[in-house]
């Protein structure tokens, strides 16, 4: 009888001690992941233009928003307005650039997302009030003064995208 | 067909070029210092053309804040994360919004548009 009351505290402490140590994992994973979709690539249509203009021969960057959390974000991007890599250049830069939602998981929720987008010159700003992924593209084009020729050589100019917490 | 799919899913794996930043909403603990407050930020680069990161400490309107950290410019590999430390003086706890990472892009020989990546979490008050 002794024995049998030993062995069910002993069996009764291990659980007990199992119990006590069962770990608790977890990851904090992202809400907001910035995707870069596509790199842009300028094409130099004529002597005194860059742009990134697919019917010129370009490529238009696309980035890719995930969100995992509506309404806590808002996606801020901005077209270049200078070059992070040039040659020296022989006049000034004139840019424009524009950003529009390429394509969108759930054209319910993302519907609206152009239409009440704020623009800020060449910042737009998207407010993330669904879950999911959305697509931006921006086009930029350089056009240098005076219609002078752009020197040989590599030029790179930055789009940045955003992602605010709210 | 297990090994074309394991291949096929490692491919797109490789190909992903995220950058991710967690948390969200950050809060300031005390620091080792008085009048000192920390936080630790994880930044993931899941970004294959990327390899250097910056931090930074913002006010409501974008501003700069002064801040400790053991690099504001850091690299980081493909497929890493890092834990960052800031630090900040406590005076400037209530200025504080926002802390952001962004993406550095290494100059490379071709005419292209880079997207340089930016997260900021947020100080609730």
């Amino acid at each position: 009888m002794l024995r049998k009351a030993i062995i069910a505290a002993i069996g009764l402490g291990a659980l007990y001690a199992n119990a006590a140590e069962v770990p608790i994992n977890g990851t904090v994973q992202s809400r907001c992941i910035i995707t870069t979709d596509t790199t842009g690539v300028y094409a130099n249509p004529n002597a005194y233009t860059l742009t990134t203009d697919p019917t010129s021969g370009g490529q238009l960057p696309i980035v890719r928003f995930d969100v995992t959390l509506a309404d806590a974000y808002y996606a801020e991007i901005t077209a270049p307005s200078e070059f992070s890599t040039s040659p020296t250049l022989p006049d000034v830069v004139t840019w424009t650039g524009d950003t529009e939602v390429s394509a969108m998981s759930d054209a319910t929720g993302m519907g609206s997302y152009e239409t009440n987008k704020v623009e800020l010159g060449m910042t737009d700003k998207y407010d993330l009030t669904a879950t999911g992924s959305t697509w931006f593209k921006t086009s930029s084009t350089a056009v240098l003064g005076g219609n002078r020729a752009y020197p040989g050589g590599n030029y790179t100019a930055l789009v940045e995208a955003s992602c605010i917490a709210q | 067909m297990k090994s074309l799919l394991f291949t096929l899913g490692l491919l797109l794996a490789i190909n992903v070029k995220a950058h991710e930043m967690v948390p969200t909403y950050p809060e300031w603990s005390r620091g080792i210092y008085p009048g000192v407050l920390t936080t630790t930020m994880e930044i993931f680069n899941k970004r294959n053309d990327v390899e250097y990161y910056e931090i930074g400490v913002f006010d409501k309107d974008f501003e700069p804040i002064y801040f400790v950290a053991d690099y504001k410019v850091f690299p980081l590999k493909h497929l890493s994360s890092i834990s960052i430390d800031v630090y900040i003086a406590k005076e400037n706890k209530d200025r504080v919004e926002y802390i952001c990472s962004r993406s550095k892009i290494i100059k490379e020989d071709r005419s292209k548009t880079a997207v340089s990546s930016r997260i900021c979490s947020r100080f609730r008050s």
